[in-house]
């Protein structure tokens, strides 16, 4: 397989991808999904919030 | 005869385990009995599978005190799981990393080390006792791993908030969902306890990965594999949601994902 066919074939392996910049904002939630807070800094995270509200 | 305790709704309940904090907020009735299984559960795959203890069979496998063969039935699966897993990531998801020469040894960090599959295995587990158990409607969030089942409230799915990497408190972005599993993983923090197999070296590229799919131990993993290939740009997450936050502070994700999002 020459070199050109091997670039063509790895851009097309991943998937299509959108890019953008990172936000930072509030919004109304159920649950905190990838915060893996240690039970140490669990009292300080948007779930412990959340529990609490709960409870 | 057994007293059947009464269905309370709804239960939540919060507990530290594995290090980490199990939130289990069930929205229909439910036995009790059913919570406390889930939490004993709990227990039970921290006895077989931490890595953080010597006593357990995957810490007295990594240090050849104990053939695979001979391990729980539990065990056993989670590393069938596991070698299945390395094979459709092309090596990314690699549970021996740490038995590396490359590898800087660190507290952990074990030769034979599921960490990265068990909890999401061990949570989407704990869905299944309480569906056996009649609930249709909740959500069990383990230190940001999660699994959903039927909608929050009426007709509304379950709005996730993912948050931002450097501003705890702020949400960068929501998913909504139901009836399925978001995990992440990454190195915010933890530290940089994710290694490139390809390079024995802390993984650089993503901050943190996440990845929603239909069961929490793959999705775990596959959110594993792609911080330590340290991109979503991989064949093996071609048709999967998957969303990766990058070092240079920038959002990537695919059809799939964005499906999934609110904001």
């Amino acid at each position: 397989m020459d070199r050109r066919r091997s670039a063509e074939i790895s851009s097309f392996a991943g998937p299509e991808l959108r890019q953008e910049a990172l936000q930072a904002g509030n919004a109304s939630i159920d649950g905190v999904a990838g915060a893996s807070y240690t039970s140490q800094s669990y009292a300080e995270s948007l779930q412990a919030a959340l529990d609490q509200v709960g409870l | 005869m057994s007293v059947a305790a009464a269905p309370r709704t709804p239960t939540r309940r919060v507990e530290h385990v594995w290090g980490t904090v199990i939130s289990l907020d069930v929205r229909d009735p439910v036995d009790p009995r059913a919570v406390d299984d889930v939490f004993e559960w709990f227990g039970r795959v921290d006895d077989l599978l931490s890595t953080w203890r010597d006593d357990t069979e995957i810490s007295r496998i990594g240090r050849g005190e104990l053939d695979a063969g001979d391990a729980s039935a539990e065990v056993r699966e989670v590393l069938e799981s596991c070698e299945r897993l390395r094979r459709e990531t092309g090596g990314a998801f690699d549970i021996t990393v740490g038995a590396s020469a490359a590898v800087a040894p660190r507290p952990g960090l074990a030769p034979v080390d599921p960490s990265g599959f068990v909890k999401g295995w061990a949570v989407e587990r704990a869905a299944g006792i309480l569906e056996a158990a009649g609930s249709t409607r909740f959500i069990i969030n383990a230190g940001g791993d999660v699994v959903v089942r039927g909608h929050a409230a009426d007709q509304r799915r379950w709005r996730l908030g993912i948050p931002h990497p450097w501003q705890r408190h702020k949400i960068a972005l929501v998913v909504g969902v139901t009836d399925c599993a978001v995990a992440t993983s990454g190195r915010a923090e933890r530290g940089d306890h994710v290694i490139d197999p390809r390079t024995g070296l802390p993984a650089r590229g993503l901050v943190s990965a996440t990845i929603i799919g239909a069961d929490l131990g793959h999705a775990d993993a596959l959110a594993t594999a792609a911080v330590a290939y340290g991109s979503i740009d991989a064949g093996w997450l071609v048709g999967v949601a998957a969303m990766g936050i990058t070092d240079e502070r920038t959002v990537v994700s695919t059809p799939e994902f964005d499906a999934f999002r609110l904001d």
